[in-house]
């Protein structure tokens, strides 16, 4: 009995492990073995090259664009998104007429699949027949079409915000969970002491909701550095490889260009860059725990 | 005191209204698109001058909808259960069971899910090239299991944690042994938990894209987001009010069963946070 007790947590987990591993480590060892040699148009291993594939990426103009590119993309929607969200769930939280309504509303972006929101998104922005133009135009904000995805200073905005968009649900998800582990007498207690509203939000609502945020950013900064569909439908990285960041620009080496080896050093990197952010998260969230 | 409450609410809508705005404007986009007779779709107007149901049934067959929505439903059904058949047991030794390398497994869940399908896309299709199973659904349906693992354990653990021991300890008290107690007074507790993550898992397979594009090659075996995407990807001509009619089709079911069951995701990952 005791015998048995010892190993069926480990007959339990077994499955589980061998299928996440199957699908994680076979394919990061092929990346390594790709990235560390020359690999022909036909994906044949030839010989082993050391980091002459990362040297590669190094010289190409367009991966330093991309890196930058998804930097900027990564701190503006994950930026924008907690910025827009804490007030949506501080709203969220209040007692109002409509309320679950509301929380469906603003939850919705979320369970739509984000290749078909960006594919919405390319049909309204369109230059000529878009329905965000006409909309516009019958506001009396513009007076004549903006081609919106014909050149990158339009189009990479407007994607960041559609990344926005998508990302407050989760976002504001997570904060509401903060909210709601805040005791009500907190608020009565400073209200007693004559605390004005913001004096609240700054001094309670805040540094209690503080990991919540954290976790947040962290979680939102993996995913949204990931993030492939929202680029790759609208505008495939262009035009010209304007808007392409790191996840686009891997799947066009890769995939277009037929470069396996480059792509897994593309691979790599990102690997490097997601277990950085890994690292964050696993200090923040045990740090929270051991306070409690 | 009513009155107050109705004020409030105005301020509250008005907050919420440019958020709202947007969130509601892509489905306006597409139900107003796909009900637009195929003559004024490129015409910039707002509303259609007649209703165009019947785009839904020439889309149908025009977009070969049927066939991707049987592949869409496969592939989601059957990873939803292969993830959950392997989680469940999982989450409950994580429950219920200290053991060795009960951290080193939970870490681990976590590099699964911070490495995305994009970044070991290259090693996957290689994977995939070696075993010959490209264009296969049931390849990608692995595939899509073993990435939801990491979700659905953590989901189900933070719900099994908040399942009273006591139950289970009387059980045992009265000669019930550990896998019984488990199947007669466990699982049936935790059917909410299941259900819960299984729906959610099955709309990541539903909406997954990168691994559905990389391993899927024909028309045949095309999933929803494939299949609407190659509608618009590298053609002169697109059809929108066919697209768009497949993109509200092919989202709206998906989108109330989520109204639906929010709540339990603000829920779960609340719990799965602090925890």
């Amino acid at each position: 009995m005791a015998s048995t007790r010892v190993i069926a947590p480990y007959v339990l987990v077994l499955p589980s492990f061998v299928l996440a591993a199957l699908i994680v480590i076979w394919p990061v060892n092929e990346l390594a073995q790709l990235a560390s040699h020359s690999v022909n148009r036909f994906g044949q291993i030839r010989d082993f090259v050391g980091m002459a594939n990362f040297a590669a990426l190094l010289d190409d103009p367009n991966f330093i664009a991309s890196l930058w590119r998804t930097g900027i993309w990564t701190i503006g929607v994950v930026g924008g998104a907690i910025i827009c969200s804490v007030p949506v769930a501080l709203v969220l939280n209040e007692d109002f007429y409509g309320r679950d309504l509301a929380r469906v509303i603003v939850m919705l972006p979320w369970a739509v699949s984000l290749t078909m929101t960006a594919i919405v998104w390319r049909w309204a922005l369109s230059g000529e027949s878009g329905m965000l133009n006409s909309a516009l135009l019958e506001l009396g904000v513009i007076d004549q079409n903006i081609q919106w995805l014909a050149e990158a200073s339009t189009a990479f905005p407007m994607q960041i915000l559609i990344g926005i968009l998508v990302t407050i649900p989760f976002t504001v998800t997570i904060i509401l969970g903060g909210l709601s582990s805040i005791p009500d007498d907190l608020y009565e207690a400073a209200a007693l002491e004559g605390a004005g509203r913001w004096e609240q939000f700054r001094h309670i609502t805040l540094p209690l909701i503080a990991p919540f945020l954290n976790i947040a950013l962290v979680l939102n900064t993996i995913y949204v550095f990931n993030s492939f569909p929202i680029i790759w439908a609208m505008t495939q990285g262009g035009p010209a490889n304007s808007t392409d960041i790191l996840v686009t620009y891997l799947y066009k080496v890769g995939f277009r260009l037929g470069k396996l080896g480059e792509a897994s050093a593309v691979s790599l990197v990102m690997f490097g860059i997601l277990l950085v952010f890994t690292l964050i998260y696993v200090r923040l969230t045990t740090a929270k725990g051991a306070k409690i | 005191m009513n009155s107050s409450k109705l004020r409030r609410s105005l301020v509250c809508w008005l907050v919420l209204s440019p958020i709202v705005v947007t969130a509601l404007f892509p489905f306006a986009v597409m139900l107003i698109t796909a009900l637009k007779p195929n003559t004024e779709v490129l015409t910039p107007t707002w509303w259609p001058s007649r209703v165009a149901w019947e785009n839904f049934q020439t889309m149908w067959t025009a977009t070969n909808f049927g066939n991707a929505l049987r592949n869409s439903l496969y592939v989601s059904v059957l990873a939803t259960l292969g993830s959950l058949i392997v989680s469940i047991p999982a989450a409950y030794a994580l429950t219920r069971f200290d053991f060795k390398g009960r951290e080193f497994y939970r870490q681990f869940l976590l590099v699964t899910q911070m490495l995305s399908p994009i970044v070991l896309v290259v090693g996957l299709f290689r994977l995939m090239v070696a075993l010959g199973v490209i264009d296969n659904i049931n390849a990608v349906t692995v595939v899509y299991a073993a990435f939801n693992i990491a979700f659905s354990v953590w989901m189900l653990q933070s719900y099994f944690a908040t399942i009273p021991l006591d139950l289970e300890e009387a059980a045992w008290m009265e000669g019930a042994g550990r896998a019984r107690t488990l199947v007669k007074v466990f699982l049936p507790l935790a059917v909410p938990a299941i259900v819960v993550t299984a729906i959610f898992t099955f709309i990541n397979a539903w909406n997954e894209f990168v691994i559905a594009l990389t391993l899927l090659r024909s028309q045949d075996s095309y999933t929803l987001p494939i299949q609407i995407f190659s509608l618009v990807s590298g053609r002169y001509t697109v059809e929108w009010h066919h697209v768009m009619a497949a993109t509200f089709a092919a989202t709206v079911p998906v989108a109330i069963a989520f109204a639906w069951l929010q709540r339990y995701l603000v829920r779960g990952l609340a719990l799965g946070a602090v925890k």
